[in-house]
């Protein structure tokens, strides 16, 4: 009989497995991964950059509720993540690094119209 | 009666494989059968038709760049690459040379993992889960260094673009690369042991031979599996491929066993490009200096036609440029296109239906090139 095998089962027994037990344990996740956006708003200039250069079309530039108006009174990136395919051609092309992708990937969601990203949100 | 019912027997009937049965991906084949017997296949392609070629037309390259990850869903990064390329020639930028470096690291890395993919499905296909359950495990490493350098861990949005890559290595990288590779070789080991389930079920079965494969236009594994040596890395290099030591594995036998030894052989070669590469990695630029996150065409007049080595065979993207923003016209050729038409109707003409799926994995397909 080989004895191969039952050296490989014996091998695998004490391996550690290559799966983590989620929600108590999270793989480590790099620095570089593309997930939700994060808009500091006082940085932006309003230069329309990043909704041009959008291959999905999913950043719409809109204007920021009445409240906040006064301070802020151009328009600012809306960001649909139900069409954003994260590539993050938005980031590169931003003049001012007022649009980043944080590495925050926990989106998935059961009503549609949560998917879309005000500017700013009043509290 | 007539003489179109006389051709049927009572136990003649008509199937489907795919697209909804498990082990098929995006794809159908018809199959005429009598009892056991396949008379006939006819391919059924175009479940996963997304129109690339004309979705290009619309947008500038470095948007394309993020579109042409989708092309193939199990080789993004080389069809990237193909883009990239075609671009670069069109707007003659220089590639910096850590840039080409970068490049051919992460097509081989692409490489190998589309074939731990292959020996998974061919596994799947046959009923071996482990092989399946371990060769995608073993993927997942890669995936992670991917994960790494790209930002993504299948998709890397493009991060092969014209003019270079979009963004240096991160810190200890090479290291990283260097690393996976240990892990990838353990699972060559796996996959190579001579398992005699797997042997029956591959040997000897769906062989091609020579001529018709050079008639039907087979490339890549497919192609060497069947005794013509012919790759584009050697035969047309690019990048940096003419510099780097490799061999080409070929088989003489073009059964469905040889052709997947052709994969294995080649992710030992791949290994090795890699290693070489990793070593004399240069420092300096990774972008054409000077260019912006958008690329625009306006300055580029003419056509091009670049062709690349994927995993899955030859890989090529026609671009004419007539200096607007947007390319005039793209082209995609996709290696599994005459693989799963030509090829695989006739290789399945005469078989038994239980060799259906280990002869329509061992093609190597991605239903997501052909339709593209
Ligand atoms: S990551 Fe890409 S798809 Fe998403 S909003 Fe930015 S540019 Fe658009
Ligand atoms: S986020 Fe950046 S690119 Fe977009 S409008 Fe503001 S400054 Fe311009």
């Amino acid at each position: 009989m080989k004895i191969g095998p039952v050296k490989e089962v014996f091998k695998n027994l004490f391996k550690k497995p290559m799966t983590v037990m989620f929600p108590q344990e999270v793989v480590e996740i790099p620095e570089r991964n593309r997930g939700e956006h994060h808009l500091d708003i006082d940085e932006c200039i309003s230069c329309g950059a990043c909704a041009r250069i959008c291959p999905n079309r999913a950043i719409m530039m809109v204007e920021v509720p009445p409240e906040l108006k006064e301070k802020y009174p151009k328009t600012y990136p809306q960001v649909d993540l139900g069409k954003c395919c994260f590539c993050a051609l938005c980031e590169d092309v931003c003049p001012k690094g007022a649009i980043t992708l944080t590495t925050y990937f926990f989106l998935a969601t059961f009503e549609k119209d949560t998917t879309i990203k005000e500017p700013i949100i009043i509290e | 009666m007539t003489n179109k019912q006389q051709k049927y027997d009572v136990g003649d009937f008509a199937m489907f494989f795919g697209p909804a049965h498990p082990g098929s991906g995006n794809f159908s084949v018809k199959v005429e059968m009598r009892g056991e017997r396949v008379l006939k296949a006819t391919a059924d392609p175009g479940y996963l038709h997304r129109g690339f070629e004309k979705l290009m037309e619309y947008r500038d390259p470095m948007q394309n760049s993020v579109l042409s990850d989708r092309v193939c869903v199990l080789e993004p990064l080389q069809w990237n690459l193909v883009h990239a390329e075609a671009v670069d020639n069109l707007m003659e930028y220089d590639v910096p040379e850590r840039a080409k470096y970068i490049r051919v690291i992460l097509a081989e890395l692409s490489r190998i993992q589309s074939h731990f993919i292959w020996y998974a499905v061919m596994s799947l296909g046959t009923g071996f889960m482990t092989g399946f359950n371990v060769a995608m495990g073993y993927r997942d490493y890669i995936l992670d260094v991917f994960n790494m350098i790209t930002g993504g861990r299948v998709y890397p949005a493009g991060y092969i673009c014209p003019g270079g890559v979009r963004k240096d290595l991160p810190e200890k990288a090479e290291k990283k690369i260097l690393a996976v590779l240990d892990k990838v070789d353990y699972m060559r080991k796996f996959a190579s042991t001579e398992n005699l389930a797997w042997m029956a079920r591959f040997k000897d079965i769906g062989v091609l031979t020579k001529e018709e494969a050079i008639k039907y236009g087979a490339t890549g594994p497919i192609l060497r599996g069947c005794g013509v040596a012919a790759d584009v890395r050697r035969d047309d290099p690019y990048e940096i491929y003419d510099q780097l030591d490799f061999n080409i594995p070929v088989y003489d036998e073009g059964d469905a066993f040889h052709r997947f030894r052709i994969g294995l052989e080649e992710i030992e070669e791949s290994m090795k490009i890699i290693t070489q590469a990793v070593d004399r990695l240069p420092k300096g630029e990774v972008r054409t200096p000077n260019l912006k996150p958008t690329v625009q065409f306006r300055k580029a007049k003419g056509e091009t036609y670049v062709r690349n080595e994927l995993s899955r065979g030859e890989g090529a993207f026609y671009m004419v440029a007539t200096g607007e923003k947007t390319p005039y016209r793209v082209k995609i050729r996709g290696p599994s296109f005459s693989h799963m038409i030509p090829i695989l109707e006739r290789l399945l003409t005469g078989v038994d239906y239980a060799d259906l799926p280990a002869i329509y994995w061992s093609l190597y397909q991605c239903p997501a090139d052909v339709d593209r």
